[in-house]
């Protein structure tokens, strides 16, 4: 298949004149009236006619309004977004793989992500509109134009399929222009699975060899109709290999690993039919009887599991280091020097006990340090600034201690610079070198043991990486907030805040709802401090909005700070669930904001981890609106991510839910102690304050 | 007859020079290509990663502004594991009042939507982005034109500018 253009007739030339005449009528026509409404080819688009109404014709190309209703059509099938305000000279498309297609007006060059392109005309505004060519907007988005007797179809193609090796490896992943739907026609145990693309098109090479242990060659054939294309893609593997979906990050692309036979693979078995949605596919579907099934899939016995697509790890993929066994002796930082070298600085940190894990981390703002993990501080912890060329200041810090312990050294670099790891014997130095403009922010991990590292491995291969712009250093982000003492009036009472409530349901995933299951804990926590001698008050103690239904999400979360404030609390404990989009992310965090935040969150967040065996992801700084705006210590706690399997499957317990209860509890006792005696305090008169049984 | 002619071709002209003086002086004085830099937060929620683009032409600020949050908020290829905007985010449109930028946000992320992990990193990745630009400092972050304190159900607090000092 070739690429067409659509072009629309501009009619005929007019009768014979003398020459400037037309030529200089010509060039006062192309600047006063640059675009003439004309009637836009009949283009088929997914099964329909796509009318582009308000479109004109520029030198016989479609031009299309930005605010065309079968525009927005087009896109929306796509999955695509326009982003254009009138007073900017951009009109920029994001694609559902997250690529942007951005015009310029006035200007004929388009950049399709980092490739820049030529269109047939400049984007121009007319009447407040934005018209773009449509048609490089079309291809742009992997939708070709096939020109037939009777009218332009627009096919969606497969536009890219790319092979990568992860170690024996083998994954492919295809880009379409819309999300891809596909049909399992084969898989069998000679290792060849053939999948159909309903609707969509291909104008890639029909045969491809593929040098990799798991997969060997993909050819592509297109059948089907010109308004209702298939494309066929066959990947011949190894007999007896293993082919599973992966996530591929976006609806419109669609990836498949392959491993050779004996090499484990993890991921959702590739079903009958389906979407190239992996995170959102439930189990594999079963194949219904009119489906070319010829072969049975064997997915890899106990290393698929079933129900819950997971994040695929090759191997050699490297893994953050994990932490050492809780058994294991920390290492000890037992003596650290800074000196003068030819390029830069030299820092020796001096190592006791045996081989450290560690993880180094560049910051685009010429931050850079190294957390050595499970390691310890022996000597006095440093805070100096330099007088050095390369390094403005320099720091050493154990940053965590309970329940893990990390020790950090910090530089903060005057400007971009190489930073080697060199072992010795006792220890490592932090070689700071010659000027590096071309440094990327990195992140690279491994171990050091008598004198040797292994396994440094930098990430962050794949963007086009190039110098951050220099700024000035931000604090720190460990630099204790100055803490601002509070004395609360009432030093009894405990507010706490289940989140979200009534209109706003907070997170969704799985069958779990935020609101419910914030509320449950936090009834749990009511108990166990009352049992325990405090006085409590619930933001909510039923399924509400706060301040008055459907309300603002201003006088919402003002409203539940005000209860606490007003109540003049000893402490406000902010309940709520995580989510993310994927479900690779997991763990429990807990924020503050403010100074007097700091210890309270640190005292519950060692007990949750303790407690709960979620992922250890901290105590966080970050402004949230219910901590910052609470004048006592505040806490907001993510207990687990409801969009992880295994967070979910603890969330769905209640047992679990206790624990999490108990463990806030067992927090507050470490940070407050007891609760001061009765006589202390001022009398609440809110039910919600008085004593219920434990559960 | 010939002069008549002679007099419709130089009034065509005059007519051809006014209007091409109309529309090339009236455009924004393109500066030498440009280059942005756009951030992006990776899935540990601290670490950003700056890539570069380079603008064709660069026009005003205000557009190399919009290009930029366009950029930020579409994120990296979808093979790069990074925070994202929800899918569907519109940039409506980027003003900029002194040293700060006003980004009129939209489309999927007015809906009420996930956890509070997201949300920081998301707005982290928009500031750097922004403030990368020279003569920007801070953000105001506005959702379909108007101030809002977090996002619908959110936890992060928008109704402040944001600077980098405020992740
Ligand atoms: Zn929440």
């Amino acid at each position: 298949m070739s690429r067409f253009r659509v072009r629309v007739s501009n009619g005929s030339p007019g009768p014979a004149r003398p020459a400037c005449w037309a030529l200089v009528a010509l060039f006062v026509l192309s600047i006063v009236s640059p675009a003439r409404a004309q009637p836009a080819p009949n283009l088929w688009f997914a099964g329909t006619w796509l009318v582009l109404e308000r479109s004109q014709t520029r030198g016989g190309e479609i031009a299309v309004p930005t605010d065309d209703p079968a525009l927005a059509r087009f896109l929306a099938h796509l999955g695509a977004t326009l982003s254009y305000d009138p007073a900017q000279r951009y009109a920029i498309v994001t694609t559902a793989d997250y690529r942007t297609i951005a015009f310029t007006i006035g200007d004929k060059r388009y950049a399709v992500g980092a490739v820049t392109e030529t269109a047939p005309f400049a984007p121009y505004v007319s009447g407040g509109e934005a018209y773009l060519p449509f048609v490089a907007l079309a291809e742009a988005l992997y939708v070709q134009p096939v020109s037939q007797a009777d009218a332009t179809v627009l096919q969606p193609q497969i536009a890219s399929l790319d092979v990568r090796n992860e170690g024996r490896v083998s994954v492919v992943t295809l880009h379409g222009a819309a999300t891809l739907r596909f049909k399992r026609l084969s898989a069998g145990s000679d290792g060849r699975l053939s999948l159909a693309f309903l609707g969509t098109a291909s104008t890639l090479d029909p045969y491809r060899d593929v040098a990799g242990d798991g997969l060997r060659s993909i050819s592509i054939s297109v059948g089907g109709s010109v308004r209702n294309p298939t494309t066929t893609v066959t990947f011949q593997a190894p007999p007896g290999g293993l082919h599973a979906l992966m996530p591929a990050g976006a609806p419109n692309a669609l990836a498949v690993a392959f491993a050779p036979p004996g090499v484990p693979l993890t991921g959702t078995p590739v079903p009958a039919s389906g979407v190239a949605s992996v995170a959102a596919a439930g189990p594999a579907p079963v194949p219904t009887a009119s489906e070319q099934t010829t072969g049975e899939y064997a997915p890899a016995g106990a290393n698929v599991p079933a129900a819950e697509p997971s994040t695929y790890q090759a191997p050699g993929y490297a893994a953050p280091a994990p932490p050492a066994p809780a058994s294991a002796q920390p290492v000890q930082v037992v003596n650290f020097e800074s000196e003068q070298a030819d390029q830069g600085l030299n820092v020796r940190v001096w190592l006791a006990g045996g081989s450290v894990a560690y993880e180094w981390h560049r910051l685009p703002d010429n931050r850079w340090y190294i957390d050595f993990k499970n390691a310890t501080l022996a000597v006095a912890p440093q805070d100096e600034t330099l007088q050095n060329d390369a390094v403005l200041s320099l720091r050493l810090k154990q940053v965590t201690l309970d329940p893990y312990p990390v020790v950090r050294v910090a530089l903060s670099l005057a400007t971009p610079r190489l930073v080697n790891l060199v072992p010795f014997d006792g220890g490592v130095t932090i070689a700071v070198d010659r000027l590096d403009d071309l440094a990327p922010a990195k992140v690279g991990i491994g171990t050091l043991s008598a004198g040797v590292l292994a396994a440094a491995t930098p990430t962050d291969q794949t963007v086009d990486q190039t110098p951050a712009p220099i700024v000035e250093p931000t604090p720190w982000k460990f630099t204790p907030v100055p803490v601002v003492a509070y004395a609360a009036p009432n030093p009894r009472l405990i507010v706490i805040d289940p989140g979200h409530g009534g209109s706003d349901t907070g997170a969704m995933q799985r069958g779990l709802v935020e609101k419910e299951l914030t509320l449950d804990i936090s009834d749990r926590l009511r108990s166990l401090l009352v049992a325990r001698g405090w006085l409590v008050k619930m933001t909510r103690d039923s399924d509400v909005d706060v301040f008055e239904p459907n309300d603002s999400a201003h006088d919402e979360l003002q409203a539940r700070c005000d209860i606490a404030n007003r109540a003049g609390a000893r402490m406000f404990i902010s309940v709520h669930v995580n989510s993310y989009t994927s479900g690779s992310l997991n763990g429990t965090t807990t924020y503050y904001y403010k100074g007097v935040d700091l210890s309270l969150a640190q005292a519950i967040h060692s007990r949750l981890i303790e407690s709960l065996g979620t992922a250890d992801r901290g105590v966080r700084k970050e402004n949230f609106y219910v901590i910052h705006h609470t004048v006592m210590p505040a806490t907001l706690v993510e207990t687990a991510f409801m969009s992880n399997a295994a967070d979910a499957q603890l969330l769905r317990s209640p047992a679990w839910r206790q624990k999490v209860a108990g463990a806030i509890a067992d927090g507050v006792g470490d940070y407050a102690g007891a609760p001061p005696p009765k006589s202390s305090a001022p009398a609440e008169t809110s039910d919600t304050d008085t004593p219920v049984p434990d559960r | 007859m010939r002069l008549l002619r002679a007099l419709v071709v130089v009034a065509l002209f005059v007519v051809a020079v006014y209007y091409g003086y109309r529309v090339f002086a009236g455009r924004p004085r393109p500066v030498a290509a440009a280059t942005v830099t756009v951030y992006y937060c990776k899935t540990d929620g601290e670490t950003l990663v700056p890539w570069k683009l380079t603008l064709g032409p660069a026009r005003d600020r205000k557009s190399v502004a919009f290009y930029a949050a366009t950029q930020a908020v579409a994120g990296p290829s979808s093979d790069i594991d990074a925070i994202r905007f929800p899918s569907g985010t519109i940039v409506h449109a980027v003003d900029v009042d002194g040293s700060t930028a006003i980004v009129d946000l939209g489309g999927a992320l007015a809906k009420p939507t996930a956890g509070s992990f997201a949300e920081s990193a998301e707005f982290k990745a928009l500031v750097w982005t922004l403030t990368a630009l020279p003569g920007i400092g801070s953000v105001q972050v506005k959702l379909d034109g108007i101030r809002v304190p977090t996002l619908p159900g959110g936890h992060f607090e928008l109704d402040e500018p944001l600077s980098r000092a405020s992740f």
